[in-house]
């Protein structure tokens, strides 16, 4: 890819982020009905939970809800954590922690 | 300045550090998040240039990752371009949480703000300013920037990081793991009611079952499933409830 056909692809990509995130700032005086208003309250939680839902309980592509997996043993330590410090830095430093211990000297299972 | 604008100005910026505090907290997460991302780009096959240019101008994670393939494989423009836009469409539905409190700016300005509603702009813009605050525009733009600048720091120096050391951070140290725990620390405060909780609980469900398909749109398959299931509890149980508590 040439130069200038890679800085164009970049100018469209960034017009990608600009429509998506931007969709309802643009639309000029969009008074959104008051069910859907009210239902975009709970995008907020449903949303960071679908994002990281699949890295916790999946691994390699796959569910994977047992203690082989890692990612979900420091996950439910660090939930515990953060519910007893309400914490966020710290939530982050004790999860990495353990996550970090486990990967290195929890046995094979 | 009359009194009134130097009042504004300082409402303004007022909410400006309320919300720069608050996002501060998430940097180190996203520092690591954007060093994994920088990295995985440069492993992939784009030149140090080309990495840096598209980190500083695309600024979405997901879409960047998910065009690499195409680009090294030099598919046609258009098809990377609909890549990129059908993996950023959650956006859409987080442009509808904050996006209507800003209807009063001109579209150019509405454009530049709604390029820095990430995820984590979204998710905490309405903790301060839920949907009933709409038609009042004070201290918005404070907050939103207050958010906005340090996510916007802290993403694209994890990126810069990674870009420039993709050859010295092994990959199987997961310190991309770090913007889970911080994702993960931001969501269980956000769980107030047990319609949030079914909705939380059913968008992981349907974003580990859709994990499999193209372009992320496993990701908003959940984030509309989550919303129908904490609409339908609440309808359940009696929204008044909710709205007495504060809505989420």
């Amino acid at each position: 890819m040439s130069v200038i056909d890679y800085l164009l692809l970049m100018v469209l990509m960034a017009l990608t982020t600009a429509i998506t995130r931007g969709f309802f700032f643009l639309l000029a005086d969009s008074r959104l009905p008051p069910w859907l208003q009210h239902a975009l309250g709970y995008v907020p939680a449903v949303a960071l939970a679908a994002i990281i839902a699949p890295d916790l309980l999946m691994s390699g592509g796959h569910l994977a809800i047992n203690p082989s997996n890692l990612k979900l043993l420091a996950g439910i330590a660090a939930t515990i954590f953060f519910l007893l410090t309400r914490h966020l830095i710290s939530t982050l430093a004790f999860g990495m922690a353990v996550f970090t211990l486990l990967r290195l000297f929890a046995p094979t299972l | 300045m009359n009194s009134i604008q130097t009042e504004q100005a300082a409402r303004e910026k007022a909410a400006f550090w309320d919300g720069f505090r608050i996002s501060a907290q998430t940097m180190p997460g996203l520092v690591a998040w954007g060093a994994v991302t920088g990295m995985v780009l440069v492993q992939s096959g784009l030149s140090l240039w080309q990495a840096i240019v598209m980190t500083l101008m695309v600024y979405a994670g997901s879409a960047q990752l998910a065009v690499l393939p195409l680009i090294v494989a030099s598919a046609p423009m258009w098809l990377i371009f609909i890549t990129a836009l059908l993996v950023n469409f959650r956006f859409i539905i987080f442009s509808a949480v904050v996006g209507p409190h800003f209807s009063h700016l001109h579209w150019t300005r509405r454009l530049w703000y709604g390029y820095f509603n990430v995820d984590l702009v979204m998710a905490f813009f309405p903790q301060r300013f839920p949907q009933h605050t709409i038609a009042k525009p004070d201290g918005k733009l404070g907050y939103f920037t207050g958010l906005a600048m340090p996510n916007w720091c802290a993403w694209q120096l994890g990126s810069l990081i990674g870009i420039l050391l993709a050859s010295q951070i092994p990959r199987d140290w997961g310190i991309g793991f770090a913007g889970t725990l911080v994702l993960l620390g931001l969501t269980i405060p956000l769980i107030v009611n047990r319609a949030t909780l079914a909705g939380v609980i059913v968008a992981s469900a349907v974003a580990v079952a859709a994990a499999g398909l193209p372009y992320r749109l496993g990701l908003v398959a959940a984030i509309l499933a989550g919303i129908a299931a904490s609409v339908t509890i609440d309808r359940m149980t009696g929204s008044a409830t909710d709205q007495e508590q504060g809505t989420p």
